[in-house]
């Protein structure tokens, strides 16, 4: 699996539809077996993602199917694009879109904190997951995360975060937010594969992370990531208003 | 440069007011017991009233926190998998065990301490003789209690560790991420302690000289506090600790941490000196004061820590909270606390605790208020 939308689509011409569930290419048949042992395999796929941040132009397409494809509560997001007007001395203002998620860090600090193991690696692909079955929601993890990546969701009432679309990926799919990204801004593939569209990119552009100095290693990676935005942003809060416990309908009452 | 965040997301606090109760509660229970151990462990005599209150403090918060704490998971009835699931490398999975040592070697302790007077109890014609017979286990012997005592000390020096521990461990905050913090907690929980202790000792009128006692221990607890406040400041603005100094930087810039600078030096300073001053009688005020310093130190590093954004601009509304909700955790939890106080000041015989394993200290069968004539 390596691919962003567009890529995707580009492909569609080139294969047949019978060839369809190895869109994602050669790897796709070791992510749709998806099982810890068979992941276990060193030459099976290490999920990651980069995200071309001069493609991006904050749409929030990707925030939004996020929460169509995961069920995400009203209250909080698994990924969400932060946008910025950035004014350098002697330039123009400028807009700048930053889509934040889980970074599937190979060094992930809320795995040791979790006192209960709800929260692991996924051998061999690398998703950073909770076991909702177990996690008992002391929000530990939630306190360890340097991304603010993860949220307490109050209708499982345990930690929930960006899980790379486990469950597409496992089906040979992508990601859904990678899968809706109008721009082709967000590209997920395999890291170990060489020949991979984002082992590609990160060999050719100047990559970087969110809060290096965190010593994570995270597997979301940036191209054109402004410095004074890869830690906690020294600036103006946007506008919040208060939020109310009843929400504004907009749709048919049922 | 110039940034403003246009599109930005809010990320609530997801430890809620009970942890900070929790916290406040666990640590003066913690610190309390220490102030047990001149007379019950040591044996001397002198220091009876004050190890009497200072057990009253430690067992009836050292109840109320736990509670606070299973109240603060969002999946509570989980708990029991804290004891099957331990992962090692959390400070909270050793928490859980020792947590639950420590609660159970306090009312151990306390048992024992009480024994001598439940068997009293128990012999005299009452209605709750019958319950006071089966609480003695029929016997007053109670030389172990100094053993029960050391091993909830030991436990209490767990609690400490690991409550501080678990928080300074956090690097993705820099408020909790320092190496003072720790002693910090452990310093304002003696702090609460006596405050706790005075109030009592007020409300139960236990005289100016175990006040007075009691004024210059919180002094003493106050100074501490200052001396650990005053090194945190040096070692972030000299530098010589990073982590120490990025925490400073989180929320200098913010005019509402400065007023809490300002009031946290003013809650150290103002009770500092009139313990001093008047040690004999301002136990209300010191007293209160005291209680309110532990808990607002907790308040703002667990609150106000949250509401550092880690990767977003400005401040999160975390440090005020809104609503009743957000002060449930507050209001039950003291409310929990003040019905511990009543149970256990009108069913334990608190005040007649006297040195365990000393045969002098049996007082002879005189009928008690509690004897039914007739």
């Amino acid at each position: 699996m390596d691919s962003s939308r567009r890529q995707f689509l580009g492909s569609i011409g080139q294969v047949t539809i019978g060839a369809a569930a190895s869109i994602a290419g050669a790897n796709s048949a070791d992510a749709a077996s998806g099982s810890a042992t068979d992941a276990t395999n060193a030459t099976g796929p290490h999920w990651g993602m980069v995200i071309d941040l001069r493609k991006c132009i904050g749409c929030q397409a990707c925030t939004v199917a996020c929460i169509m494809e995961n069920d995400v509560p009203e209250d909080a997001l698994r990924t969400n694009v932060s946008v910025y007007e950035v004014v350098k001395e002697g330039r123009d203002p400028a807009m700048v879109m930053l889509p934040r998620l889980c970074n599937h860090c190979d060094e992930p600090p809320c795995i040791p904190v979790c006192p209960v193991g709800a929260t692991y690696k996924k051998e061999g692909t690398g998703e950073v997951l909770v076991d909702a079955s177990v996690c008992v929601g002391c929000a530990y993890c939630v306190q360890a995360c340097p991304y603010d990546a993860r949220f307490i969701n109050h209708e499982t009432q345990t930690a929930d975060k960006c899980t790379f679309c486990v469950h597409r990926t496992e089906a040979g799919l992508l990601p859904a937010c990678v899968e809706t990204c109008v721009g082709g801004a967000r590209i997920f593939g395999d890291l170990n594969d060489p020949e991979s569209t984002v082992s590609r990119l990160l060999a050719e552009n100047d990559v970087s992370v969110l809060r290096p100095e965190m010593h994570t290693a995270p597997n979301v990676y940036y191209i054109q990531l402004d410095e004074a935005l890869d830690g906690r942003v020294a600036g103006e809060a946007a506008y919040r208003p208060m939020v109310t416990d009843a929400p504004e309908s907009h749709g048919e009452s049922v | 440069m110039q940034i403003h965040e246009l599109v930005g997301t809010v990320h609530e606090a997801a430890w809620l007011p009970w942890a900070v109760q929790y916290f406040f509660l666990i640590g003066i229970s913690a610190t309390a017991v220490f102030l047990t151990f001149p007379a019950f462990v040591l044996g001397r005599r002198a220091q009876l009233p004050i190890a009497r209150l200072a057990l009253l403090t430690a067992v009836t918060t050292g109840i109320a926190g736990p509670v606070a704490l299973l109240a603060d998971l969002h999946q509570p009835a989980r708990f029991w998998e804290f004891f099957v699931y331990t992962n090692a490398t959390s400070w909270m999975a050793w928490g859980a065990w020792i947590v639950m040592s420590y609660v159970i070697l306090l009312l151990l302790y306390a048992w024992a301490v009480h024994r001598p007077a439940f068997y009293r109890w128990g012999k005299d014609n009452w209605r709750f003789a019958w319950l006071f017979r089966l609480l003695s286990l029929r016997g007053e012997a109670n030389g172990f209690a100094r053993s029960f005592g050391i091993g909830a000390g030991v436990a209490a020096l767990g609690i400490l560790l690991y409550t501080g521990m678990e928080v300074a461990v956090v690097h993705s905050r820099p408020l909790w991420n320092t190496p003072l913090l720790p002693l910090q907690f452990a310093a304002t929980g003696a702090v609460g302690a006596l405050g706790v202790m005075l109030v009592l000792g007020r409300f139960f009128d236990t005289g100016p000289t175990i006040e007075a006692w009691m004024n210059r221990l919180l002094a003493a607890g106050l100074a501490v506090v200052a001396a650990l406040g005053a090194l945190w400041f040096l070692v972030a603005f000299s530098g010589l600790s990073a982590s120490h100094t990025e925490a400073l930087a989180s929320v200098a810039g913010f005019p509402v941490w400065q007023n809490i600078a300002l009031w946290a030096a003013a809650a150290i300073v103002i009770p500092f000196l009139i313990a001093i001053l008047a040690p004999a009688r301002s136990g209300w005020v010191t007293g209160l004061i005291a209680i309110h310093a532990a808990w607002m130190f907790r308040w703002t590093v667990f609150m106000g820590g949250q509401a550092v954004p880690k990767v977003g601009s400005g401040l999160y509304d975390a440090l005020m909270p809104t609503g009743l909700e957000g002060m449930m955790g507050v209001i039950g939890t003291f409310g929990l606390w003040i019905f511990l106080l009543i149970v256990y000041t009108t069913f334990v015989p608190w005040d007649e605790a006297d040195l365990p394993g000393d045969p002098a200290s049996i007082p002879t069968s005189a009928p008690s208020s509690r004897t039914v004539q007739g």
